[in-house]
Parts: C-alpha cells; sequence; structure tokens
C-alpha cells in the first residue's frame, strides 16, 4: 500500500515525494497555502496560523505565527497566501478588516511586517502578483479592492466594484496588469491595476455568489469560476465578449476551484456546504468527476495543488481541524465504480441493452476482421493512460426484440384467452383445454389435462366402449412394465436445448414408481371385498405413504437413473394414450369380463406427467374398475406444485379452478391464495383484464374474490328527482321510485345499465345504444344531448 | 433469434440504467448527462421519446417505475445523494400534440449522505413503499402513507452495514407465507468482508426488517442483483451479477412454531448457477417475466441468455452481441456483409449449435 502510493517526481531540480498523509490542526483551518519550492505549507484560521514542514512520511510543524498571549483579531485569518517569488513573504486577510504581511526573515518571535486596515469589513481574499514581488490586491465584504505596494504604509489604488460584496481576486496569468474579480451578486469584473477609475469589462457569470474564480495556469486566458448555484464554468476571456465554453455540475456550492498543473482540462473544486469532498473534474466530461478525495470529515476549506508543475500532490484543509496531503494515485474514480451497462427484460421478451460504445466496440476489435476497426486504437494498447480514456463517452441503446413466438410470451396470452375455466361440464373444459394447449405445441400441458379428465371423470357417465377400443387397448406393449417416455418438450425451450443430451429421469419417476408399488399390495387385498370402503382405505393409505415414498426417491435415485432413458421409439405410443382418454373405463369393462384376474393383470394407469419435458405413463397392475378420483388427489396435487415451482402458474391455477372442490381441500389456502395473486399479477400485467376478471370471480379463496369488490364505488343520481342516491338500494328514499328504470322501455333494468352522466337518464345497454342511433336527445325527454362514447 | 432495434437515445454520457414499465410498453433510461429519457412504444414497434429532462445534480445511476396502480410514476437516485420520485402530467395539450409529455418531481428523498446506488419500489401488495441504498453502506426503506399524494414519503426504517451498496431487490413474492424480503448487493472491492449480498426479512412484531441471510460466498464486489418473478413459487430464487453471474435459490424453512415470529425466517441457501463465460466484471443481471431465462451483461459488451434444463441445470442459450448502431466502421460490415442497405445489424450466436446468424432490417 505505501509502496503503491509513493510518488517521486523529478520536476527540474527539485524532486518531490509523499504519500497520502494528514495531521490533526489545533482548529479549523480557513486557507491554506504553499511556498514556491513545494516544501512548507501554511495553515491559517480563525484560530490558527502555522507553518508545516512537508516531509516524506508526515507533516512538520515548522512554526506557529500566532504569538502572543492574548493575539489579536488581526490573527484571525480569512485568507493566507504565500508569495511564489519571496520566500519568506506572507499576506493574510483578517476577518477585522485588516491585510497583514508576515516576514519570515526576521529575527524576532512576532513576524508580522506590514499592516494595513483600509478595508471596513472582513477581507475574503489577499493576492500577490505572481511576478512582481512588493504588489498586493486584496478584496474584501465591503465591496472594495485594493492594491498595495508593499513598500509603503497605504494603498496605492482602490477599485470600487460596485456591486457587492468581493469574493475573490486573482491575477491572471497572461496579462500583466490585469486582474479579475468575483462578486457575490454573480458578477465577475476584469481590471486593468493601472485603471482603479473603472472596471475593464464585467459579466454576470452565475446566478448568486460567485465564491471563486482561478485563471487557467497555461496563460490561455480561460478564467474558472465557481458560485453558488453549484457550477463550475470556464470563460474563454480572449474574445471581446467572455465566453462560456465548458459548464460543470456539481452537487454542492462551489467554494474553491484549482486547476490541475499540467493537465490542460482538469480542474479541483471543493464546497463550503454539506459536500466535504474533494473532486477533480474534466471539464469536458462536466457530468462525473474524474477523481475525488473522500477523507476530510467536515467542509473543506482551502484546495492547493502542492507544486506548480505537479499534478499528484494535492493539500487541503479543513473545518475538521486536519491537514491533508492527497495523492492522485489513491483518489477514487467514480467512473470506476459507475455502471457502463443497463439491461432489461420486457414483458414480451424483449431486451433493452444500453452499453458504453467502447464495451461494444472493444469487442469487436477483438474479432480479426480483415479491416479492423480503427477508431478505437486506443484499445491496443494494454493500459492507456487513464487521463486519455476519460473524456467522450457515450453508450448505445438498442432493444433486442426476439422473433420467436415462445419467447414473445404469445402462449401465455393465448392460452389465458382460450382456456375455458366454467360454463362446462368437467370433462369438456379438460377436453377444451387440452386442445388448445395441444394447438399451442404444448404438448406436455395438453396431456395433463387429458389425464385429468381421465382420472376425475365420473365412470358412472361414461359410454360403453366398444370392442375395437379393447383391441387398441391390447396392443399396448408396455404392461407389467414401467415406461417413461420421452415428450416432445415444450416449444419454448426445445430450441435452446442442445440436442445431443441424454435425458434422464428423475426423482419423479420413482415416485410414481413407488407409489404404486406401495399401493398395489394394498389395492390387491382389498380388491375382493368391494370398492366403496375401498375408496376410503387407498386414499388414506397413499397419504401415509407419502413420506416413505421421499425417502425412497433418494435411496433409488441414483441407481434408477441410468435405467430409464428410454429410446425414442417410445414416442408413437403417446398418442395410442392420448387419443384414447376412455382407456381406463374400457379397462373396467374388460374387467368386468374377467374379475378375477384384474388384481394382477397388467392394465393401464396414467400418471401424471409431473415432470415437465418428460411424460410418465405406466402400465401396472390395475386396481378397481372403480377407482376413486381421491386416490389421485396426492398425484395431483404433486403435479400443481410442480407446475407451479416451475413457474406455470397459469397451469396451476386453470387446474385448480376446473377441478374445483375435487382438489381444493388438498392444498393449503394460502398456497392456493399466492397460486392465484401471481397469475392474476401476470394477467393483468398483459392487460388481460377480462381473464383476470374471470379467475378473481371463480376463485374460492376469501383473499381474492373480494379483490373484486374493493375499489369501486358508483356514485348514481336518481332518474327521477335526479338527487344523488344515498342507499345502497335501488328504490330513490326521496322519491321512493326505483332509480333503474330503462328510459326506452320503462322496465326495471337488470343486468348491463348505462346512463348519462348529465341528466342521470338512463336504461338498457342495447335500447340506449339504438336510441342513440337515431337521436341525439335524451330518451326521457328530458331535453338533454345525450352520447354514447 | 433477435433483432436488434437500435435507438439513438441521445444522452450526453453513459446510460446506466434502463427500465421497462410494468406492461412493457414504456422505457426508461438514465445517464450521467443528470437527465431521465422515457420512451414509449409506437404501434410499428418503434420507441419514441417522449419525454427528457434534467433529474439531478449529478449522474443518476438508476431508475424504476411504480406499478401503474399509483399512476404513472418513477424514481430515480443519483451521485448527488437524492432520490427523486416523478409523476407524469397528462392533459398539457400543447406537449401531447408534439408528443411530449410532462414530469413533474413529487419528491426529493435527501437522507443520504453519500450518492444513491439504487432505488426500487416495493411489489404492489405491500403499497407504495421504496428503498434506496447508498455507497456509505445504509439502506433505506420509505413509505408514502397516502398514494394519492406522491409528496410525502415518510422514512421507516434505516439499516446500517459497513460495505458501501450498490444494488437492491425486493422478493416480488405475493404469497403469505413469504414475509417481504430485500436483498442488497455490495460493490465493496476489499475481498476481505466476506458476504457482499445481504438478505433483510420483514418481522411482523418489531414491524422492522432484520437481517435473515448474508450470502458468504459471494466476495467479490456486486454490481447488480434481481429476484426472479416469482410465480406461485414456494422458494426465492435470486441473481447476482459479480465477478461472474450466480444463480442462487433460497427455501424458506418452515418455523417451528406458527406464531414465533420474531425473528426471520431460516433460509436454505442453494447456489444453481455459476458462470465465469462473460471473462469480466458482470454489471448486470435482468429475469424475463416466466423466470425462465436470465440476462446477463458484462465488461465483455455481450449480454448472454441463461436458461434451465428440467433438471434444473442452468445453460447459455444465447450470445447477443452488437450495439445496433448505425453501421459507419469497416468492422460491423465485415460481419454482415450487405449492411448498404439497412443500417441496422445483429449478430446472435446460438451456442448450442455453435453457429453464426446475421440477419438484416430494413431501416
Amino acid at each position: 500500500m505505501e509502496k503503491m502510493s509513493r510518488v517521486t517526481t523529478a520536476l527540474g531540480s527539485s524532486a518531490i515525494s509523499g504519500r497520502t498523509m494528514f495531521c490533526h490542526l489545533d482548529a479549523p483551518a480557513n486557507a491554506i497555502s504553499v511556498c514556491r519550492d513545494a516544501t512548507q505549507v501554511v495553515v491559517a484560521g480563525r484560530n490558527i496560523f502555522k507553518i508545516y514542514g512537508l516531509e516524506e512520511e508526515q507533516f512538520v510543524e515548522k512554526l506557529n505565527l500566532r504569538v502572543g498571549r492574548k493575539p489579536s483579531l488581526n490573527f484571525s485569518c480569512a485568507d493566507v497566501m504565500w508569495h511564489q517569488m519571496e520566500e519568506n513573504l506572507l499576506a493574510t486577510a483578517a476577518t477585522n478588516g485588516a491585510v497583514v504581511t508576515w516576514n519570515l526573515g526576521k529575527p524576532s518571535r512576532n513576524k508580522q511586517d506590514q499592516l494595513f486596515t483600509e478595508h471596513k469589513r472582513t477581507v475574503n481574499k489577499v493576492c500577490f502578483h505572481p511576478t512582481e514581488v512588493y504588489m498586493l490586491l486584496s478584496g474584501s465584504q465591503d465591496g472594495y479592492m485594493k492594491c498595495f505596494d508593499l513598500r509603503k504604509k497605504e494603498s496605492v489604488s482602490t477599485f470600487s466594484g460596485q456591486s457587492e460584496s468581493v469574493r475573490d481576486v486573482q491575477f491572471s496569468m497572461k496579462d500583466y496588469f490585469t486582474f479579475a474579480a468575483s462578486f457575490e451578486n454573480g458578477n465577475v469584473q476584469l481590471w486593468d491595476i493601472r485603471r482603479p477609475d473603472r472596471y475593464e469589462r464585467m459579466f454576470t457569470a452565475h446566478t448568486g455568489p460567485v465564491f471563486c474564480c482561478d485563471w487557467h495556469p497555461d496563460d490561455r486566458g480561460w478564467l474558472a469560476t465557481g458560485g453558488r448555484d453549484k457550477m463550475v464554468k470556464v470563460w474563454d476571456m480572449t474574445t471581446n465578449r467572455a465566453k462560456e465554453i465548458y459548464c460543470v455540475q456539481t452537487i454542492a456550492s462551489v467554494a474553491r476551484v484549482k486547476w490541475r498543473p499540467e493537465r490542460k482540462w482538469h480542474l479541483a473544486t471543493c464546497s463550503m456546504m454539506v459536500d466535504h469532498n474533494i473532486y477533480v473534474w474534466d471539464i469536458r466530461r462536466p457530468f462525473i468527476p474524474f477523481a475525488t478525495f473522500e477523507e476530510h470529515k467536515d467542509v473543506t476549506t482551502g484546495i492547493v495543488w502542492r507544486h506548480q508543475h505537479d499534478p499528484y500532490f494535492l493539500l487541503s484543509g479543513s473545518k475538521d481541524s486536519t491537514l491533508y496531503q492527497h495523492m492522485f494515485k489513491d483518489a477514487s474514480r467514480p467512473v470506476d465504480r459507475a455502471n457502463p451497462e443497463g439491461l432489461c427484460f420486457g414483458l414480451f421478451g424483449d431486451l433493452a441493452f444500453a452499453a458504453k460504445e467502447s464495451l461494444i466496440s472493444g469487442d469487436a476489435n477483438r474479432k480479426p476482421y480483415p479491416g479492423g476497426d480503427r477508431r478505437y486504437p486506443i484499445f491496443f494498447f494494454k493500459k492507456p493512460d487513464l487521463t486519455e480514456q476519460f473524456a467522450h463517452v457515450s453508450s448505445a441503446l438498442s432493444v433486442f426484440e426476439s422473433s420467436l413466438e415462445s419467447k414473445r410470451m404469445d402462449w401465455f396470452v393465448k392460452t389465458a384467452r382460450l382456456y375455458l375455466l366454467s360454463g362446462k361440464s368437467f370433462a369438456e373444459l379438460c377436453d377444451h383445454n387440452a386442445k388448445v394447449a395441444k394447438e399451442l405445441n404444448r404438448p406436455q400441458v395438453s396431456t395433463t389435462w387429458t389425464m385429468l379428465r381421465i382420472m376425475f371423470s365420473d365412470p358412472a357417465n361414461l359410454s360403453t366402449p366398444g370392442p375395437n377400443h379393447i383391441g387398441k387397448l391390447g396392443t399396448l406393449p408396455l404392461m407389467n412394465s414401467f415406461s417413461m417416455k420421452e415428450m416432445g418438450m415444450g416449444t419454448e425451450s426445445r430450441l435452446d436445448r442442445s440436442k445431443g443430451e441424454s435425458r434422464q429421469d428423475n426423482i419423479h419417476l420413482e415416485l410414481g414408481n413407488s407409489l404404486i408399488n406401495n399401493i398395489c399390495p394394498t389395492a390387491e387385498n382389498e380388491e375382493t371385498e368391494g370398492s366403496e370402503g375401498q375408496a376410503e382405505y387407498m386414499f388414506g393409505d397413499a397419504e401415509l405413504d407419502d413420506d416413505d415414498l421421499y425417502s425412497m426417491e433418494h435411496d433409488n435415485q441414483a441407481a434408477e437413473e441410468q435405467e430409464y432413458t428410454l429410446p425414442q421409439e417410445a414416442f408413437p405410443l403417446r398418442h395410442e394414450i392420448m387419443d384414447n382418454p376412455l382407456a381406463p373405463e374400457h379397462l373396467q369393462q374388460d374387467k368386468a369380463d374377467s374379475p378375477q384376474a384384474s388384481g394382477n393383470e397388467a392394465e393401464v394407469m396414467c400418471l401424471t406427467p409431473i415432470e415437465s419435458f418428460s411424460l410418465i405413463s405406466i402400465s401396472q397392475p390395475l386396481f378397481s374398475p372403480h377407482l376413486p378420483a381421491p386416490f389421485f388427489c396426492p398425484v395431483v396435487r404433486e403435479m400443481l406444485s410442480h407446475y407451479a415451482e416451475q413457474g406455470d402458474v397459469q397451469m396451476a391455477v386453470s387446474v385448480l379452478i376446473v377441478l374445483g372442490d375435487r382438489i381444493r381441500k388438498e392444498i393449503d389456502d394460502l398456497t392456493q391464495e399466492h397460486w392465484y395473486m401471481s397469475y392474476i399479477d401476470l394477467l393483468q400485467r398483459f392487460e388481460l383484464w377480462n381473464v383476470s376478471n374471470e379467475v378473481i370471480k371463480l376463485s374460492t379463496c376469501s383473499a381474492i374474490t373480494c379483490l373484486n369488490q374493493t375499489s369501486t364505488t358508483l356514485h348514481v343520481n336518481c332518474s327521477n328527482c335526479k338527487r344523488p342516491m344515498s342507499n345502497r338500494g335501488w328504490i330513490c328514499d326521496r322519491c321512493h321510485q326505483c332509480a333503474s328504470v330503462c328510459a326506452v322501455c320503462h322496465h326495471v333494468v337488470k343486468g348491463l345499465f348505462v346512463w348519462c352522466q348529465g341528466c342521470s337518464h338512463g336504461g338498457h345497454l342495447e335500447h340506449v345504444k339504438n336510441w342513440l342511433k337515431s337521436s341525439s336527445h335524451c330518451p326521457a325527454g328530458c331535453g338533454h344531448l345525450c352520447e354514447y362514447t | 433469434m433477435f433483432v436488434a432495434r437500435s435507438i439513438a437515445a441521445d444522452h450526453k454520457d453513459l446510460i446506466h440504467d434502463v427500465s421497462y414499465d410494468f406492461h412493457g410498453r414504456r422505457m426508461a433510461t438514465c445517464s450521467s448527462d443528470q437527465s431521465v429519457k422515457v420512451w414509449d412504444k409506437s404501434d410499428n414497434g418503434e420507441w419514441n421519446c417522449t419525454a427528457s429532462w434534467k433529474t439531478h445534480s449529478g449522474s443518476v445511476w438508476r431508475v424504476t417505475w411504480a406499478h401503474p396502480e399509483f399512476g404513472q410514476v418513477l424514481a430515480s437516485c443519483s451521485f448527488d445523494r437524492t432520490a427523486a420520485v416523478w409523476e407524469e402530467i397528462v392533459g398539457e395539450s400543447n406537449d401531447k400534440q408534439r408528443g411530449l409529455s410532462h414530469w413533474i418531481k413529487r419528491t426529493t428523498l435527501v437522507d443520504s449522505r453519500t450518492s444513491v446506488t439504487d432505488v426500487k419500489f416495493a411489489p404492489k401488495h405491500m403499497g407504495l413503499m421504496l428503498t434506496t441504498c447508498s455507497a456509505d453502506g445504509v439502506m433505506r426503506v420509505y413509505e408514502a402513507p397516502d398514494v394519492m399524494n406522491l409528496s410525502q414519503w415518510s422514512l421507516q426504517q434505516e439499516i446500517s452495514s459497513k460495505l458501501s451498496c450498490s444494488c437492491i431487490s425486493w422478493s416480488p413474492s405475493s404469497s403469505r407465507a413469504h414475509a417481504p424480503m430485500i436483498a442488497v448487493g455490495s460493490d465493496d472491492s476489499n475481498t476481505a468482508y466476506s458476504g457482499k449480498v445481504h438478505i433483510y426479512e420483514y418481522i411482523e412484531n418489531t414491524r422492522k426488517y432484520a437481517k435473515a441471510e448474508n450470502l458468504m460466498t459471494v466476495t467479490d464486489p456486486v454490481h447488480d442483483i434481481a429476484f426472479a418473478p416469482n410465480l406461485g413459487r414456494s422458494f426465492h430464487v435470486l441473481a447476482i451479477a459479480t465477478k461472474d453471474v450466480r444463480i442462487f435459490k433460497l427455501i424458506p424453512l418452515r418455523k417451528e412454531s406458527a406464531a414465533g415470529s420474531s425473528g426471520p425466517t431460516k433460509l436454505q441457501v442453494q447456489i444453481l448457477a455459476q458462470f465465469d463465460n462473460h471473462n469480466s466484471q458482470v454489471w448486470r443481471v435482468s429475469w424475463n417475466i416466466s423466470s425462465t431465462l436470465l440476462a446477463s451483461s458484462g465488461d465483455d459488451g455481450c449480454v448472454r441468455l441463461w436458461k434451465a434444463n428440467y433438471m434444473d441445470n442452468w445453460k447459455c442459450t444465447a450470445i447477443l452481441r452488437g450495439d445496433g448502431s448505425p453501421v459507419t466502421g469497416s468492422s460491423s460490415q465485415a460481419a454482415v456483409p450487405s449492411t448498404a442497405g439497412g443500417p441496422q445489424h445483429v449478430l446472435l450466436q446460438a451456442s448450442s449449435a455453435g453457429r453464426k446468424k446475421a440477419q438484416l432490417i430494413p431501416g
């Protein structure tokens, strides 16, 4: 760490080295200044006035200029400046209006040299001429600037800004005679030191006080100003009218601004309120600081670059009574933490992506294109200078739209629209939904519906099967064996899957497997005793077995995984089952012929495809022909949970609604409510309001059904007396007439009632629509011009 | 297959965030240039900028939409240490004719003393709430007690961690079995502080959020974090963008006593997937609505799509590259042989098939 931050810079004769370091001061600092050879720094404040030596590892206190038992107010400094030509000469601006110069060469303890008490109020700023030894300039709260010749006892000239308090004065680097002054009313003035009668130029730089200004060190005639309006502006003063060429928006009022040495575009700022950090900006990228120094715990009051030709050392003093030397290497770079990319998935599967252009093109450069992109040659270099990388950054925004229907969630919308959830018999609903799923190329979902129909259809209602069905059944080669068939996977995933991947069985097969195994003996034993009692027994048994099943899964999983990888040839068989939803019922018939055999004979029972990409069908010794619906409940519950865990809440909710009471008690209310809420939220996202409403209506969760009963308020006027209806019914409590009479047919409206908000008359939707086709007047004859929109 | 539609965003600096609204028809972008832009999708699928305004006096890190039930409302957060809530005002006929809408600031949340790095609205069923997190490691929960009044927000809770926070995500689950949950990621670069993702859960008894879990295995800076849409699941899925893409499964363990809700639910944490295919810093992760696809973007300038098979094996299904910008340089021309006719292009690589496909979209 220390090694990292130690920097030695060779600057002609002198060399600067050091590290990030700080020292505690006795009191808050107001201003700091360095001597020309960058070896010492003076700190001045209301209760402090000291000189520190800058050593490699630490600050060393060299001299306390604040002497005497009871220091006068002259020691209370608002500003301090160390002369850049004469190393023994300092000037301070006192809060009582005095301008004091100090001569470090004096032998006595008190180094005070000259005292000018001409200003009436606090002096905000003192400034030595950059090349002239004896010329000192001051700017005060009283609105005047004074120029002193240090060889004389009084000021040589007084400049009246005539625009409120002076906050800063700075001699120009370019013109020997020119200085700039900034004012509290937002103005900046340029003066010729020889002409105290009037300014050469004045312009309004900021709204609100201009707290500081700084000339560019490389004499370009650029002046940076900072104001309470949180902005730093850079002005080109070489033209006739001062022209704003750059503007940096900071997050707090700007108290100090200092150009960074040897860096044309950089400047450092600090704030006088709220913000304690020091920022270094690249004015070409005015939105985000190039570097930040975050060490101070209170307002930073003074910043100064340690050496006028060294850009890596910054000194700062603060109200938190510390003096810091900051190394540029240790600065934090906000832009490094700034996210260069934005990414968001849209509802329809489109993907918005914004990225720094250099990232995209940088990537392109890595590809060996024949005519490689030469626009960004900088990326060929290993580590370009950070300062060069900073400017001119922008992002490219694009939206990737998926052209595959499955990715666009069309299947969801279509499924939601086309599914029937009520209004027909259970079997019809299942068939319809199976068909819908099949048409949308979701065979697994389709099969699930078909199986649900098989499981829960009332055997009594089934038609007697023809002999051909039995024949078909006989062709099933899967009897007495488990088999798992690969179903075509849902389109939404099939394309993305690598084809060669071997499909493996999963725990749910074992579940089915062991479920059957566990139940079968029971079924066989009970077989002879008649089916009524058996139903109860089996249901309970299956429930109890649940826990065992889970443990078995884990034991068997590894061993069985390999065995159930099935060949594609099993595919056609699926259709046999799907096209013969009646198969089990035929089996009943079959069994009726040979009842004794039923217990042992292999017959078909379909289990639900619990796993999303595989269909398990199992041939097993069949149980009773009148297999009761509750027998399947645990399986269906598993299946629903599985769909939900896979994220297909649509399936879970649709099945839940269609099955209704058959399954409801199997699933705890909290889970049901969760599924409903999730599904309704999805439907509303896709603006499927009607479907959403239907689901809410059909749900049996009290928390869901009440969704429809909140937040809709109707304000109705009585159509007779035109006063607001106050009670809940449709009888007006003032005129005791029914308010919902159709104005066209004069009957009480039941169902859709439409009324005019202007005259309160209305009626059957159809009647009013028809009426208003031929007439624009109210059908009640009140003369109101009603409008149906 | 994806086709890229390039949008001239005209932001003056980096775009830091893109966000779709609830119905997927509007989009908001925010940038370091201190502005937010709102884009509306026209009937022919083009995105038009309908509003652009200066939101902050510093870089705007994130922008996010509230549920439309609360109106057309955006929240933004910025380097300038504030977060702001904006509402669209309709009915200004002048602007409407020019296809522009007007957004006004409803509130400024000024509690943070450092850069506010993320802001997120809570799921709708919790009411109008939002959280912010800031670079000094403070997460704040705000609530608007009156959903009709967007200018009044009360600070519900402040949670300080020592690590600077970079991103935040609400668990979208609306189940009453799941307590409200917030995940916060930290981009602190010191890997010695392990556990860059903290998960907080609402404790009914104290009415406060308390730390439920700390993902100790995540030690590198985290830049983005996203809960997958819940869709009726009993568990949570969390994607994390750090030096790689990680997907975690958080399974709430049932409590022994239902009444003892004094502490947070124990979570069983499983890592589902971890990918370093970006070979660089991953900046963003985003889930599709059915939570079957995860998109991630990294310093390599690519978007990768991840998908799980039925075995919960996650695989990369596509790599999307291309800024969709007008083709001026030669490199893009090399990628798409005849770009003269169309200014927009896309490059898609299907990883499974291992082939590249280029498609030309007429501009």
